[in-house]
This record gives structure tokens, sequence and C-alpha cells, in this order.
């Protein structure tokens, strides 16, 4: 186990720059999760990070050494990959066990560790399998068992569970932060998918356009996100973004007038977006009215999309609606959830 | 769509898969009668398709002639040591134009590629006078060092690169971690999921080299060192014609393992064909 520091970290292809200068503390045995939309350099990122990509500019530290130049093989990190990577032409036991043979392990030694991985991870009765005879989950579990069997520093997962299906994604979710929790082993994430993120991360990193735009704690960047792309990117149903101008009265969008916090009101003049997650609606007959566009019901609450003003926005109820298309309906935002960031660079104003 | 086809249909194209088969099978049928028929009956008309008389001394016949023995032996080793040398090269080569980046790596493979346009012909003049000069005529070296280095080996270098390019990038990643450098990944990793690749590599090197006959008459002179496709055109009476019966028993020997190896090997003939995108 072990730190992994990134000090400016820069990558260019050519005259093509992907990552601007990275700036990352990860703690011993930390969870991090790298998030971010496709082609935000994530995974490049995390590439760099393994010793399979060069780094252009920075410097990278894992524990106290500094690791720019490193092999992949001298970093003391392990990696599972998107599509798995394992043999095809091995066995689960010889696949797990491969590094650590390569490296001149004792047989004894490489049998007690296959099956001390292969016991946490459910695969003591696959180990003479071939990878073709296992299914996607399974193939899952052996990558992790290849990764954990050599006790590593650092734990880097590609976008690991994409290949998966749904409900098989949200049960290896589980069984990765079990493990992490068990091993506690310094772990890095990569994901597009901002679920997996909060669920799992201790921290989150939020990427876009090769730069950091937010690191913090799940609950940290759901609740004051710094910045309009953060807001917009994590959560689901994603945040309501309303364009219009903070006055004495509230915030005067188009064809309406939402209210806002009072601490707002010092910003009033100000041409600003307005944000509110689709679970900060209510039901109020004093709220301001709306028309239902598409009623979703998802059974513990129910999902509407409605024009508030001249602005399409999705609302989250607990309670269930029974609205046609055309209706209307009150609602009220919560005024101490609302969000509002500049217009021009759509940076948080409150 | 087959399972749509109505049994009348069925029958029609079976029948004219038959008669589609007779240009093939024709040939093969007629080497081995015609191998166990007195010579008078092979021309007899109309023409016998089964034998009436046998005479199956053809076959002494043939190792009483020539030093069949040995000149099978010369051309059973032959194909074995091009065959290796040619799966050790291509693969090698195949792996370092799929894998390894280096400047120009494309157009050098063009270059590579372009040695299967130019034909034998063409470069076995200049091939025999260089040999000629290393003292290597009438020895085997020249047959088995042009085709691990000349047209047959470039095309099992296309074969096995084409292999490899398919080959996911994710694999060597993640030997890499593992702590395999690039030969290891290549011996280790690689090498071992390329054998559908390396299967064919090996039967079509084996049968090239078991049937070449322009390079043996070239540079062999002895009949001892000469191989079989040479050795068949040695079956001739005192006025130089064709003693065919024992020719086409010859021909029969010849042909045999090749027959052997293919049906033993073609499910993986055809399957690393297929891996390269060609038709075999």
């Amino acid at each position: 186990m072990a730190d992994v520091t990134l000090s400016d970290i820069r990558k260019s292809y050519g005259a093509v720059k992907t990552i601007h200068g990275v700036d990352l503390d990860i703690r011993d045995g930390e969870f991090v999760v790298l998030v971010g939309p496709s082609g935000c350099g994530k995974s490049t990122l995390l590439r760099m990070i393994a010793g399979l990509e060069t780094i252009t500019g920075g410097m990278l530290k894992i524990g106290d050494r500094m690791v720019n130049d490193l092999d992949p093989k001298d970093r003391d990190i392990a990696m599972v990959f998107q599509s798995y990577a394992l043999y095809p032409h091995m066995t689960v036991a010889t696949n797990m066990g491969f590094s650590l043979e390569h490296r001149g392990a004792a047989k004894t030694e490489i049998a007690e560790r296959v099956n001390w991985a292969a016991g946490i991870l459910g695969l003591t009765d696959l180990l003479d399998r071939y990878p073709r005879q296992l299914s996607g989950g399974q193939r899952q579990r052996v990558a992790m068992g290849r990764a954990i069997v050599r006790n590593p520093q650092v734990f880097l997962f590609d976008e690991p569970l994409s290949n998966l299906d749904a409900k098989l994604r949200v049960v290896m979710r589980g069984e990765i932060k079990a493990l992490h929790q068990k091993l506690k082993t310094t772990t890095i994430y990569v994901t597009h998918d901002q679920v997996e993120a909060m669920t799992m991360a201790d921290r989150i990193v939020v990427l876009s356009g090769g730069k950091v735009e937010q690191i913090g704690a799940p609950l940290d960047l759901y609740d004051r996100p710094a910045n309009q792309f953060v807001a917009g990117f994590i959560g689901s149903p994603s945040m309501n973004f309303i364009k219009g101008t903070i006055t004495g009265q509230g915030f005067a969008a188009p064809g309406i007038t939402l209210p806002l916090p009072a601490a707002a009101m010092p910003l009033a003049g100000q041409s600003a977006i307005y944000g509110i997650r689709p679970e900060h609606f209510s039901l109020d007959e004093n709220g301001v009215p709306v028309e239902i566009v598409l009623v979703e019901p998802m059974g513990s609450e129910t999902q509407v999309t409605m024009k508030l003003g001249e602005t399409k926005t999705t609302g989250v109820f607990r309670e269930r609606i029974n609205g046609a298309p055309g209706d209307t309906i009150h609602v009220l935002p919560n005024v101490e959830a609302v969000h509002l960031f500049s217009e021009e660079r759509g940076i948080r104003l409150n | 769509m087959r399972a749509d086809i109505s049994p009348r249909a069925k029958v029609g194209l079976y029948g004219l898969m038959c008669v589609l088969l007779i240009p093939f099978v024709f040939p093969t049928w007629w080497m081995v009668t015609s191998s166990i028929k007195p010579i008078s009956d092979i021309f007899a008309f109309p023409p016998q398709l089964v034998p009436q008389n046998y005479d199956w001394t053809t076959y002494s016949k043939v190792f009483e002639l020539q030093p069949f023995v040995r000149q099978y032996w010369n051309s059973a080793y032959i194909a074995a040591v091009v065959t290796v040398g040619t799966m050790i090269i291509s693969s090698m080569a195949g792996y370092a134009f799929a894998r390894i980046r280096f400047p120009y790596a494309n157009a050098v493979f063009m270059i590579v590629l372009l040695g299967l346009l130019i034909p034998s012909e063409v470069t076995i003049v200049p091939l025999f006078q260089m040999f000629l000069k290393a003292g290597m005529v009438n020895t085997h070296w020249p047959l088995i060092l042009v085709p691990i280095f000349g047209a047959p080996s470039v095309f099992a270098t296309f074969v096995m690169r084409q292999f490899f390019v398919t080959l996911p990038a994710e694999l060597e990643e993640a030997a890499r971690v593992d702590g395999l450098g690039r030969f290891k990944i290549f011996t280790k990793i690689a090498l071992p999921l390329a054998k559908p690749a390396l299967a064919s590599v090996a039967i079509f090197t084996f049968l090239h080299s078991w049937n070449l006959f322009l390079e043996p008459i070239v540079f062999l002179s002895s009949a001892d060192m000469f191989t079989l496709p040479q050795a068949l055109t040695q079956y001739t009476d005192a006025y130089g014609g064709p003693m065919w019966n024992i020719q086409l028993a010859a021909a029969t020997l010849t042909a045999l393992p090749v027959l052997i190896v293919f049906i033993i090997a073609q499910k993986q003939f055809v399957e690393g064909l297929a891996h390269t995108g060609l038709k075999g």
C-alpha cells in the first residue's frame, strides 16, 4: 500500500495535448474514482500511472519513489482491464499465478497465494477452467484475482464493469468495494458511470477535456458542485439548468419567476444559471404552475418531464402522479438546494 | 437459409456439386488406378476407369530404378527444416510488423510483400550464380535457404501479421504489468495464441517445399540428392520416354504424405486462413 502523488502531470501526442497538468494526492488505502465523459483523459491518466503510456511532463510518485520512467512491472501496481485481458490459453489458476511465476516465486507460494485469492473471490471451484468456460462475472473475478494475488501497492481499474449487464454490474460493484474494505489497498478506478463513482469512491475526481474539474467526497460533489459541468455530470437524472437573471424578487427565467435563497440576494442584477436537482421539487399548491410533458412512473417514485416557464425540466416525486401531458400541476423548488452558476464560465456563485 | 431449400432443389444442388467434383477427383483416381495397370491398359480405348488387369510390380520397380527411399528422405527433411525455419522467421517478422512501432513499418512491410510479386523464374539464375560462388550447388542448402527467406516466408509473414494484428492489445498490456518483456510476451502470450495461424503456415509451407520442382532441377544434379518431384521425371525408358505406370506409382507414393497431412490438419488450415481474412 502506498500514497500516489500526481504533480502537474501532462500528456501530449505530438502537438495534441490531452492531459493539461493534473495535481492529485491519493492517500494510502484510499479508493479514488476518476470519472468523466468519453475522451476526458481519465483512461489515459490511469494508463500513465500504470506505465502503459509515457508521461510528457510533471512528476508521478508511488510511495516515495518517482516512477515516471519505470516500466509497469517495476511500479508494483496491478491493473484490471475493461476486457479483463485474461490469457485465453491458460487456466484460471495459471492466469492468477502467472505474474508470480514469472517473478520466480516458489510453486508452493504461488499455489498458496492463488488459493488465498480464489477463496476471497469465490473462485476455488473454477481454478482448472479456461476463461472461455466462464461467465462475464466470473471472468471479472479472475481479473481481480490476478491483481490481488501479487499484493501490489496500488490497484488500477479501467472501466472494469462496462462489459457486464446492469444487474451484474451492481453485484460486482459491491464486491469490488467489499474487496477494497478487506484489503485496504490504494485503488484508482476509472469509470464514465457517475453512479459507480458515487457508490464506490472515498473521493471522486471529475475530469473534463484533460483537466480536473473538481475533487471531493461523493456527497460534497453532489451537494456543492464547483461548476455547472460537475453539477450536470454528477446525479441521475441530471440537474436542471435554467437561464435567467437574479432579481430582488427571485430568479427571473423566461415565462416564470423562481424562488431564491436569501443569501443569493446580493447577486441581484446578475445573469446566471439556476440549477435544481429533480428530487428538489415538491408538489405544493402554493408553488409555481408547470405543464406536464411526460409522466414516467418508476414504482417507488414518479419522474415527470415538465415545462417550467419555457424551459423543459425534470422532476422526481415520491408521490404517484396521474396527470396527463398538457395538465398543469404546481411544484415548489427547495430554495436551500438551489445552485447558481455564472452564465459565462459556469462557476458556482452561491 | 439452407433449411428452406426444397428436396428437389437439394438433389439438383448435390448433383451439380458432384459434376464439379470430377475435375478435382478424376486426376487422382486416374493416377492411383494407372499405377497398378500394365502400361498398355493405360492407353486402352475406351479408357478403363476401373483396372481390369493388375500389375503390382510397378511399386517395387519405383524403388529399384531410383534411390527412392533416399529421395523420400531428402524431400521429407528439407520440407521439415523449411517448415520449422519459416515458422520461426514468419512468426517473429509477422509479430514485429503487427505489434512493434518502428519508423516506416508499413512501408517496409509493403516492400517485403513485393517479394511475392517476383516470380521464382526471374530470380533463379542470379540465385544459381550466388550459390555456385558459395559452393552450395548440388547441396540441399539452396532448397532450404531460398524458401525460408524468400516468397513462401513472405506469404507466411503476411498470414502471421494478419493474425497478430487481431490480438487484443490489452493482453500484451496485462503481460507488461505482469512483468514480461517484449520477447517473453511474444513467446508466452502471442505465440501460443497463434496456433491456428501457425498450423496453416506449417501446412502450406510443407506443401510448397514438398512440391518444389524448379529449384531442385536447377540446383541438384546427382540422383541421391534429388527430391521427389524431380525424381519422378527420372522414370524413363532407354529412349527417354516416360514409364507411365511406374511414374504414376511413384507419384502416388509422393502424394500420400501430403494427403495424410492435409486430412489430419485441414481444420486448422481452414481456421488459420479464416484468421487472415484470406480464402483457402
